[in-house]
């Protein structure tokens, strides 16, 4: 929630359409920018946390995609879509960051470490079946989980995903594969 | 269907015996082409059947992933809009009339805009969208159209909310710039649930905090 609600006398700018805050924010008004994000702006860090496996990787791809998208928000034919250009752009700066870490650090120990985003709330799920496939998917290695979160989550084609990860189609088909092997065994008992 | 090597062969789950990976494409495809040999084979329905439950739980689990994220740290926030707002979009300068040669006198675009969205802001029922200004505004006293996309709340009268939606236009722009208005163009393009509307359930909570308790 965003500190003081833009409360106008015709009504709350929070009632606004997609459209017409993204009609707003090609005209520059960041008021509107900022419900967007107050919108979207958890979605976003959820699906980045997912993607990087980390909090603080999440917030600084979120701020990232969000500035970029300001910056570029008149290229966006239909403001309705607003969502769905947002979580491209997080996906894709995410898999940027991760492809970085991966070419300068040395082992990618790293990069598959346990991820850190188990608060309360995702040990208070641990007992359903979305807390399992949420574990499940933390236990796979991060190509795999990258793969299987932009597939499922994201709704990329195969060839995009790819292009993303930067490798063929045949190894992304082979890490979805793995992945969903691994995701179907482990959600055996929860059938 | 493709059947190339990827390897993954080697998955074939619990007796089934095609692949994962071809499983996931026959479900990608709706199971069409029918396959009776994954059709008619309890222990490929299985697979399926479990590869259907992960992937519908998808999306629940962004939606729980969100839930989890319970705020916005509001230093984060505030960093984004330190930042977007050096992104100017100013547009266009206008001229005012009565500024002499020697010491120039303008109103950005841009801020021209922003007293279009006041203006909506103030009439009830109203939500500016975008606004263009057609004609050229660097030559004072030059006729101008704005061409104006509006959202209206649920249940308005557009007549009313337009023509109040005029009015404050016409006052600010006559009080703040020297803009000579010939046409002011309103496109309705969108609907909105209106803030002020009791029916809209879905403002319970924005609305809280302004709410009065009767």
């Amino acid at each position: 929630m965003a500190s003081t609600p833009a409360r106008t006398p015709g009504g709350l700018l929070e009632q606004a359409t997609d459209r017409t805050l993204v009609e707003r924010c090609v005209d520059g008004d960041t008021r509107a920018f900022q419900v967007l994000i107050t919108r979207y702006g958890r979605m976003m860090k959820a699906y980045a946390m997912r993607l990087t496996r980390s909090a603080a990787d999440a917030d600084d791809v979120v701020q990232e995609a969000l500035i970029s998208a300001w910056k570029r928000i008149d290229t966006l034919d239909d403001g309705s879509m607003v969502k769905s250009w947002l979580m491209r752009i997080v996906s894709r700066r995410a898999i940027d960051l991760m492809r970085q870490r991966k070419d300068t650090e040395s082992t990618d120990d790293a990069i598959i470490e346990a991820p850190e985003h188990d608060g309360p709330e995702r040990k208070a799920e641990a007992s359903s079946q979305l807390g399992a496939l949420s574990a499940a998917l933390d236990r796979l290695p991060a190509g795999q989980q990258q793969a299987w979160v932009l597939r499922e989550i994201g709704g990329y084609s195969y060839e995009e995903i790819a292009e993303q990860l930067g490798q063929t189609v045949a190894s992304v088909r082979g890490s979805l594969a793995r992945a969903r092997a691994t995701l179907v065994r482990e959600m055996e008992g929860w059938r | 269907m493709n059947d190339d090597e990827t390897g993954s062969e080697q998955l074939a789950p619990g007796g089934c015996a095609h692949g994962i990976d071809a499983l996931s494409d026959y479900l990608d495809h709706d199971m069409q082409p029918a396959d009776p040999t994954i059709d008619d084979s309890p222990e490929c329905q299985r697979v399926l059947r479990s590869l259907r439950r992960v992937r519908s739980l998808a999306a629940p689990l962004l939606a729980a992933d969100e839930a989890a994220v319970t705020t916005l740290d509001q230093d984060w926030i505030r960093g984004i809009m330190e930042n977007i707002g050096r992104e100017a979009k100013a547009g266009r300068d206008i001229p005012f009339a009565a500024a002499d040669d020697s010491a120039a006198l303008v109103i950005t675009e841009g801020t021209v805009r922003g007293l279009v969205r006041g203006a909506g802001d103030r009439t009830p029922g109203i939500l500016v969208g975008r606004c263009v200004l057609l004609g050229d505004v660097a030559v004072p006293g030059e006729p101008i159209t704005l061409r104006v996309t509006v959202s209206i709340g649920w249940g308005r009268s557009v007549a009313e909310a337009v023509a109040q939606f005029r009015e404050e236009v016409a006052t600010s722009l006559r009080q703040h710039t020297d803009l000579v208005v010939a046409g002011l163009d309103i496109v309705i393009d969108d609907l909105h649930f209106d803030a002020d509307e009791d029916d809209a359930e879905d403002d319970a909570e924005t609305a809280e905090g302004t709410a009065d308790h009767e």
